[in-house]
């Protein structure tokens, strides 16, 4: 019976889930417009994409996009993957782990970059107030909050240290959710934090020291996230991939060039406080990703260990590297 | 047939109602009783309410990370004004009734049709039992797999951790017959369907609504779980949404929310226990209190 018992609960799931299960056809709407879905992740690095529905940007480019909150890149790549989304936002390194486990993934668009200027980066490294920590150096032996372990935080804080000439390889990395760092710091739970906006603005407010900006050292202009897909939609339906990607383009640039307008639709699609809004630090959004920081990255994984072959860059960016 | 006497899992699971009090009781106590509970359970509320405005305003917990009681309140006010709340709690009511009246059904048809059938039973117990511990929060991987971050995921959940709820207590309901009442309906002939109606669902309800129960509170749970994690729509995700914007006051008005939906669940089973089993002696007794 456990035979039976199992069927009969698949038999109800698949009735039930039949409509999700589909591929990645994509529909067409009333007014002629194509309809697809974009995974991202509720949080500052999308503005661009909402700026761009907001200002009509895809719409020009005849698509209806319908954009699905996601928990980060550890969702946005089966998702992409299983044909939920067309599209999805996700980090670079967590794009180069897929690729070396062999999924078919590829960047379609520039995503969102570092500032490239140190201390004015919209993540950094930050002590608690009063800490002995001065420099990234002083972070050997510490314990240094991050939000996911063997991902870009990590790496990159191992290379401040490394960059600043101490040793990193007795740094305590704990993984603690972006939103509970403020709090930790200020409880002195954790010896260092890396943070990334809004909660860089709230730890600072509470009275943390930025010590290092690791995304600046790794790279002067670190793409730190992109839009990608899978190799099966860029190969079957190179017409969408190419107006999805002309629509990013002009979205990433009207966000670089008018601040405002990313403060105000962050209004719109995150929870964010209005004082908020205003003091946080926004990154860069170029319409184009440097090849040249994604192959920085991936070489910190490779020797960090967290991939195990040569990071596949020239394939996640076919025909640009 | 007269309806079975109260099965001992069916009475202890019921709620703690005092004993029924003998008859021709004066009126005066039992009158007084239900109103003192609730005033004793506002007054619990309120206790609460106000030790949760004085902590932030104290060096315990800072008010950035905490606010106190009156501030998460009012931005539920002001919440409840939106119609994008309001689609939130459609969607969580949705997927968790959804996913309950499957795992109830599906519980009902295989609970009846195993537990009926002695050989069937022991043939699947160490199935049911390996399979039951395993935590629905544990299949969130296979779900986004399977699903993506679609409302099936959340239902995948939902129905796995309520059916188990269910399933068992119908096994223990239908195992439960009063073997006198058994030989008796045999021995006038009843059929097998006669018996299932007249007998055996009888006897396994007070068990069956017991499940419900349970697998109620259990869907409600695990549906804001799906949605806080994997990120479909409804409550769970709205909470995400307000947490990485670092906005404590609208995730502890939604967490809040989420506690007055359980009530409201907990309120809905209860009602629908009263009505389905207003025969059984442990509702009849309540009733009279």
């Amino acid at each position: 019976m456990p035979r039976r018992l199992l069927t009969g609960a698949c038999a109800v799931l698949l009735a039930v889930g039949a409509s999700a299960c589909g591929g990645s056809d994509t529909e067409t709407t009333e007014g002629g417009l194509t309809k697809i879905t974009v995974g991202a992740i509720p949080i500052v690095d999308v503005a661009p994409l909402h700026l761009g529905i907001d200002q009509g940007y895809f719409e020009t480019q005849g698509l209806e996009v319908e954009v699905k909150n996601t928990s980060g890149g550890a969702q946005a790549v089966p998702g992409v993957v299983s044909g939920d989304f067309d599209f999805a936002f996700g980090n670079v390194t967590s794009l180069l782990v897929a690729r070396d486990s062999g999924l078919p993934v590829q960047t379609v668009a520039n995503g969102v970059s570092s500032t490239g200027k140190e201390g004015e980066d919209f993540g950094a490294i930050v002590v608690p107030e009063g800490s002995d920590i001065k420099s990234a150096k002083d972070l050997a032996g510490a314990k240094v909050a991050v939000n996911n372990l063997k991902n870009i935080g990590d790496t990159t804080v191992r290379n401040s240290v490394r960059t600043d000439g101490g040793d990193p390889s007795n740094i305590q990395f704990t993984e603690l959710p972006f939103p509970d760092m403020p709090a930790a710091l200020e409880k002195k739970e954790v010896d260092a934090a890396w943070v990334v906006e809004p909660f860089l603005t709230t730890a600072l407010d509470g009275g943390a020291t930025e010590i290092a900006s690791n995304f600046v050292d790794a790279h002067e202009q670190l793409t730190v996230a992109v839009y990608f897909t899978t190799e099966e939609t860029a190969k079957k339906d190179p017409e969408l991939v190419e107006k999805f990607v002309t629509a990013m383009n002009h979205s990433l640039s009207y966000a670089e060039s008018n601040p405002e307008e990313v403060r105000r639709i962050l209004g719109t699609y995150t929870e964010m406080d209005q004082q908020l809004i205003e003091d946080i630090r926004l990154p860069a959004f170029p319409p184009d990703s440097s090849i040249d920081s994604v192959q920085t990255i991936g070489d910190m994984m490779k020797e960090d260990g967290l991939i195990k072959e040569d990071p596949q860059v020239s394939e996640l960016f076919p025909g640009r590297a | 047939m007269t309806a079975p006497s109260a099965p001992a899992g069916a009475a202890s699971a019921a709620p703690a109602a005092p004993p029924p009090p003998a008859k021709k009781s004066p009126p005066r106590p039992r009158r007084r009783l239900p109103g003192g509970d609730a005033l004793l359970g506002t007054g619990g509320v309120l206790a609460f309410l106000l030790i949760w405005e004085i902590v932030p305003r104290t060096p315990l917990v800072s008010a950035d990370y905490l606010p106190p009681a009156s501030e998460v309140l009012a931005t539920l006010a002001e919440r409840t004004a939106t119609a994008k709340f309001w689609t939130a709690v459609g969607d969580t009511l949705a997927a968790w009734g959804l996913g309950l009246a499957i795992a109830v059904g599906a519980a009902v048809l295989l609970g009846f049709a195993i537990g009926t059938v002695p050989v069937l039973r022991a043939y699947t117990a160490s199935t049911v039992e390996f399979l039951r511990p395993i935590p629905s929060v544990a299949l969130i991987p296979l779900a986004i797999l399977i699903y993506g971050t679609d409302i099936a995921s959340t239902l995948m959940l939902v129905i796995y951790a309520a059916f188990w709820q269910v399933y068992v207590q119908v096994l223990y309901g239908v195992a439960d017959i009063d073997p006198v009442a058994d030989q008796t309906a045999r021995a006038y002939g009843l059929g097998r369907w006669a018996r299932i109606r007249h007998l055996i669902w009888p006897t396994a309800l007070p068990y069956l609504i017991t499940g419900v129960r349970l697998g109620a509170a259990v869907a409600l749970i695990l549906t804001i779980t799906a949605q806080l994690t994997i990120g479909s729509p409804g409550l769970g995700q709205e909470i995400a949404v307000a947490q990485s914007s670092g906005a404590p006051d609208v995730v502890y008005a939604l967490i809040v929310a989420t506690g007055i939906l359980g009530v409201a669940v907990n309120t809905g089973v209860r009602a629908l226990e009263r009505r389905v089993l207003r025969w059984h002696p442990s509702v009849r007794g309540e009733a009279a209190v």
